[in-house]
């Protein structure tokens, strides 16, 4: 039957593969139920070492910070027949950056970026016919219903003489279908973080820089480093570029468990290691690449860029979680009968990409300035071309059209294609069986005992046995099994890959960029791009694989904050002129520094002052778990920790969280204050299994995550105003009145696997509350000499009884006292006490989630907890960069008394960094 | 292993891209006047006026496409100023 | 075909070099300045070198665009406030295209020192301005001392020394 796992029903299945389809054997716990298809999604081709930012290389850089976020969503991919549930690709990304001068002529920047990746990627291609996608069915009130889509990469294909699959129709009889289609993979979130520096020098007519960085993610580590210089000649009208660059990357890919059974990796035995039942591909590959560039200046109002580059990257730059379906045909099995259907045998092998690869890229920019509308276009091209066959072609048009009072509007419209690499192929078909018995030189049969496979025995064409001296043996005293051989590696070709990403394709994109400068030296720009990659806009013909077209839009919002234009700014407003005048005053706070993980602390004073801040918040979950105030065993957990009918069978380890934080305050008035304060979360969790659990229930995987999970995105949004009341020298009281928009989501879901859906992640996990809450609070602040102290009182009331999950976190009270001392004029440290109480979770999960451990109950959340902070604060008291403040503070816990089961918390660690002006 | 077509084909590149080189090399002897510059230094005459976007851009397009980069920001152009 | 396009490439990179050199050597050393056709904001002309010489005299080109000459401002209207009574005179010649871009700009950024128009350019080309800003710092006989090019807030104490010892010499 087409379209049915063969290896249940031929019994070929390979001794070492666990077969859940047919048998209740299980991969064990170690069988992660995090897979990080997506990730490499993004790393495999992309080398951010040789992409710095450019941001960073912009010759008159100014001290400046930014910050970023970034949407990509992609559309969904044509599955044909199959209507699938499963979210396409989509990334969170967080930027920051910042660029700083010291001494003039050295130049710092920095910049960071978080992306958190989730959604469906195809993992190859198969013939449409070979089902790849099945349909996952549920039973609904309308009858059977299409859910989703599950990957199926072992199946049988019918084949014409000419190779071409048959589709079976209604009648019995077989047509012609020549589609393709992709095979999708679910995955859950997952998580990169990238960082990278840059220092430089400059002279009046040249200058240098040095950068590197490096980029993790749990299964991709890369690390750079490059170096870089301008000569300018000609009065600056031209200027010669150069650079060059390094970057090693690892890959240890834990594959697919999903696809594992069904996948042939015998290419690289080598580099997988088997861990606890998962099995990890590993693989290290280098990059140089050098780039030379000349930008000359043609008049007044044009010039033009040309670059050259070329990049020499070697060892492992296959995607790890892509295979190649490779139908195998028996010669054997063929029948002469021209009308007789062939039955192809399609396999999932690892992609096997060439271990070199060399490319060279040419690009050049012509800009023009249109002084009748005082605009700017740009217009690019590029060419590159290298060893792996892939020849492409950029155009790109951009019109950079300032509109006045600030604004810039900046349409842009790209067109890109490439060849395709010439191993990519979206399936192969192969001459050879892909596992057959082994015949020995005289071609009788090798047969082996199952239980001594090292003996072997022979069968003659009477059906006799006999061993290696010609002795006939009695096969009913022995467990005797055929031999079998697998295919014969050297008749596939060497390299293939069917990413549809090395295909031959043409791709269309078109966007929109609004700037909006403010004189105070702040910027706001926003993005918007919508692409299209099409089979058909190949130049020069169709690349022939339609079935890989898709389209994303990226959307973006960014803040720029220009030190140095408020700098000038406020040296004019103040008509302060030295260069190192005491600049602090205006900053100084009336109020004292505040304690770095207290929120909503201090007031601007100044009518029209504005604050940007960023504020960063890690706390760690590990250690014991408790009940109550007191350790628990495993036990406890088992037989108490779940509910009446559900036994614990899980519980985490560890979990962290970490936040990030844009602070912005606007003061319109001396007594009132507006905040906004959109948030950016990723946390990631560890299992173990618990000791006296249940057993398992044989044939149903396990949701385990032992090895790990992880979530991320956008978090919840707060909007607050803050209200002086009372203010006297020494002594102020504000009053703030708050509240958070349920921007995060709470519906997050871990990835199917083995069948089974993963249901949503833990209540810990989701990124917001999912309802809008009231956020008041009230802070006493208070100074004398150099002794400041103050005390907060703060509370979350959840305003909604459930969210759309169906439950309600739990309400927040918390109490905090500080006291501190000014070390010195811009270093303060602080002591500060914190009682909080938070109400447990109301309400359960509406939709599927597996029930695993406590932490999916919602009695177990909430409690009573005591912690002590320890904490410093600094402020730049002059200079250029005056007005910047940083604090830092560790909260370590002292008490927890928690309501049912719970880990423990190791401590919290808050850091701020805000600049007003 | 760099095939001949390859090398071939780097060689005809180079020489494209030197005679490039010429020409805007003795373009570069038309005079503009460093107080002629007004127009070129405003921020949208940058090589790379919106960097925030380019890096995004970049991103995205690296990971869906397998061209190479030139990675060709690194000054130039602008206001002239020393 | 390869050394060829050296050659060529080469012989360009002289032809540009040329054209700038004689120019860069133009006013080095101790050289009285060129004589300059220069105007007020309101268009009266303004008087020659000539009629300053007994002074030390600070002459800056700027244009509005140019983002040094910006940071360079705040540094002349001190230099006015610490030394305009001990006889130094502060003269910033814009050369925008556009006169309405010298005006905009002076009013965010005020001057507290005589700003001039060279509508020619003539000015600029005979002191050999190559970049912008470009200072000539003049001593009291008349003759240009010094040429610093560009701004930056670093230098600022150099130049400061620079005028204090020019202040102090005698005739």
């Amino acid at each position: 039957m087409i379209g049915l796992n063969d290896s249940c029903l031929t019994g070929l299945a390979h001794q070492s593969v666990n077969n859940p389809e047919c048998s209740d054997s299980k991969t064990g716990p170690g069988a992660t139920a995090k897979t990080t298809l997506q990730a490499l999604t993004s790393a495999a081709l992309v080398l951010p070492g040789l992409l710095l930012s450019p941001a960073q290389a912009a010759s008159i850089s100014t001290d400046s910070v930014s910050f970023q976020y970034n949407r990509y969503q992609e559309g969904k991919r044509n599955l044909y027949n199959v209507s699938s549930n499963l979210d396409p690709i989509r990334v969170d990304v967080v930027h920051g950056s910042g660029n700083f001068t010291f001494h003039d002529r050295v130049k710092f920047s920095f910049s960071y970026t978080q992306d958190t990746w989730s959604g469906a990627t195809p993992v190859t291609s198969a013939p449409l016919v070979a089902n790849g996608n099945r349909p996952i069915l549920a039973n609904s009130p309308d009858g059977v219903i299409t859910v989703g889509a599950s990957p199926l990469v072992n199946t049988r294909v019918l084949l014409d003489q000419n190779l071409n699959p048959l589709k079976l129709t209604p009648e019995g009889g077989q047509v012609v279908d020549p589609r393709t289609v992709l095979i999708l993979s679910s995955a859950s979130p997952e998580t990169r973080n990238q960082a990278n520096f840059r220092l430089g020098y400059e002279w009046n007519e040249a200058a240098v820089n040095a950068g590197g960085g490096f980029s993790l993610e749990n299964d991709y580590e890369s690390s750079y480093g490059n170096l870089s210089g301008r000569l300018d000649f000609n009065q600056k009208l031209t200027s010669l570029k150069f650079g060059a660059g390094y970057t090693s990357s690892q890959t240890s890919a834990i594959l697919d468990p999903d696809l594992l059974p069904y996948l042939t990796r015998t290419a690289y035995t080598n580099q997988i290691e088997r861990r606890d039942g998962s099995e990890i591909l590993r693989g290290d590959r280098q990059d140089w690449t050098a780039t030379l560039g000349l930008t000359q200046v043609l008049g007044k109002n044009s010039l033009f860029d040309t670059n050259i580059g070329y990049t020499h990257s070697s060892g492992f730059m296959e995607n790890p979680y892509k295979a190649m379906t490779v139908i195998f045909i028996n010669p054997e099995f063929i029948n002469p009968d021209a009308n007789t259907p062939i039955v192809g045998d399609a396999r999932a092998l690892l992609e096997q990409r060439p271990n070199i690869r060399n490319q060279l890229a040419l690009s050049s920019k012509y800009v023009q300035h249109i002084s009748p509308l005082d605009a700017a276009l740009h217009l690019n091209y590029q060419f590159s071309f290298g060893d792996w066959g892939i020849n492409a072609h950029t155009f790109e048009a951009d019109w950079v059209q300032p509109l006045g009072h600030g604004w810039t509007i900046t349409p842009r419209i790209r067109y890109y294609s490439q060849d395709s690499a010439d191993f990519y192929q979206p399936y192969l078909i192969s001459n050879q069986a892909f596992r057959k018995t082994a015949t020995d030189a005289s071609g009788r049969q090798i047969w082996v005992d199952a239980n001594n496979p090292s003996e072997q025995f022979f069968r003659n064409g009477n059906g006799n046995f006999f061993d290696t001296d010609g002795n006939p043996v009695d096969a009913t005293e022995l467990n005797l099994q055929p031999q079998l051989v697998s295919f014969d590696a050297a008749k596939l070709p060497q390299n293939f890959s069917s990413d549809h990403r090395l295909s031959g394709f043409g791709a269309l994109s078109g966007g929109v960029i609004l700037n909006k400068r403010f004189s105070k030296g702040v910027e706001l720009e926003a993005a918007f791009e919508y692409y299209t990659r099409a089979s058909s806009l190949k130049l020069g013909g169709s690349g022939h694989n339609s079935f890989a077209d898709f389209d994303f839009y990226v959307a973006n919002a960014a803040i720029k904050v220009d030190m140095e234009a408020i700098h000038s700014r406020m040296n004019v407003a103040t008509g302060r002129d030295h260069a190192h005048h005491d600049h602090g005053q205006q900053h100084a706070h009336g109020a004292s520094p505040v304690p770095a993980g207290i929120m909503f602390g201090h007031m601007l004073d100044n009518p029209g002052e504005l604050m940007v801040g960023y504020r960063f918040m890690y706390s760690r979950q590990a250690g014991d778990m408790l009940r109550g105030a007191h350790q628990v065993s495993d036990l406890a957990i088992v037989n108490e920790g779940c509910s009446d009918v559900i036994l614990c069978r899980f519980t985490h380890t560890e979990m962290n969280m970490k936040m990030h934080m844009l602070d912005i305050m606007y003061a319109p008035t001396r007594w009132l204050n507006l905040m906004i304060m959109p948030q950016f979360m990723d946390m990631d969790m560890n299992l173990r299994e618990l000791a006296g659990r249940p057993p398992r229930d044989p044939g149903v995987h396990e949701h385990t995550g032992t090895g790990g999970h992880t979530t991320g995105g956008v978090g919840d949004t707060i909007l607050s105003s803050l209200i002086k009341l009372y203010e006297i020298p020494g002594h102020r009281l504000h009053v703030g009145l708050g509240i958070s928009a349920p921007t995060g989501k709470v519906d997050l879901k871990m990835r199917r696997m083995f069948q089974v859906d993963g249901g949503l992640f833990h209540f810990d996990m989701q990124l917001g509350s999912g309802t809008w809450d009231f956020l008041p609070n009230l802070t006493y602040s208070g100074t004398s000499n150099r002794w400041y102290w103050g005390g907060q009182l703060y509370g979350v009331k959840r305003m909604e009884s459930s969210n759309e999950s169906g439950y309600r976190l739990g309400d927040i009270f918390q109490a905090s006292a500080w006291g501190g001392y000014h070390l010195s004029n811009w270093l303060a440290a602080s002591v500060r006490g914190v009682y909080t109480y938070r109400d447990r979770i109301h309400g359960d999960f509406n939709k599927f989630n597996a029930r695993i451990g406590p932490m999916d109950f919602p009695a177990n959340h909430g409690g009573q907890y005591w912690d002590i902070g320890i904490g410093v604060n600094a402020s730049v008291p002059s200079g250029k960069f005056a007005g910047n403040h940083f604090a830092f503070e560790w909260v370590q816990p002292l008490r927890d008394d928690v309501n049912g089961f719970q880990l423990e918390r190791e401590g919290a660690l808050s850091a701020t960094w805000h600049y007003s002006f | 292993m760099l095939s001949l077509m390859m090398a071939m084909k780097i060689t005809r590149f180079a020489v494209i891209f030197i005679l490039l080189l010429i020409i805007f090399a003795l373009a570069g002897c038309v005079q503009v006047a460093p107080w002629e510059r007004g127009n070129l230094a405003k921020p949208h005459m940058a090589l790379d006026p919106h960097p925030l976007q380019s890096a995004v851009q970049a991103h995205n397009y690296g990971s869906r496409e397998a061209a190479a980069s030139t990675n060709s920001a690194g000054g130039g152009g602008g206001c002239g100023c020393f | 075909m390869i050394k060829l396009a050296n050659l060529l490439l080469s012989a360009g990179l002289m032809c540009c070099l040329a054209m700038v050199t004689p120019v860069q050597a133009h006013l080095e050393g101790n050289t009285p300045p060129p004589s300059c056709q220069l105007t007020h904001l309101d268009g009266k002309s303004a008087e020659n070198w000539e009629a300053l010489k007994g002074e030390v005299i600070y002459v800056d080109f700027w244009a509005s665009w140019c983002p040094p000459c910006v940071k360079s401002f705040p540094f002349m209207r001190q230099l006015m406030r610490d030394f305009e009574d001990k006889g130094l005179k502060v003269i910033a010649i814009n050369l925008d295209e556009n006169v309405e871009d010298a005006k905009g700009f002076l009013a965010k950024h005020p001057a507290n020192f005589p700003v001039l128009l060279d509508a020619s350019k003539q000015c600029a080309q005979d002191f050999g301005v190559i970049a912008m800003p470009s200072t000539y710092l003049i001593d009291k006989r008349g003759l240009v001392r010094h040429i610093h090019r560009g701004f930056r807030a670093g230098e600022a104490g150099e130049l400061r020394i620079l005028i204090e010892q020019l202040l102090i010499e005698k005739i």
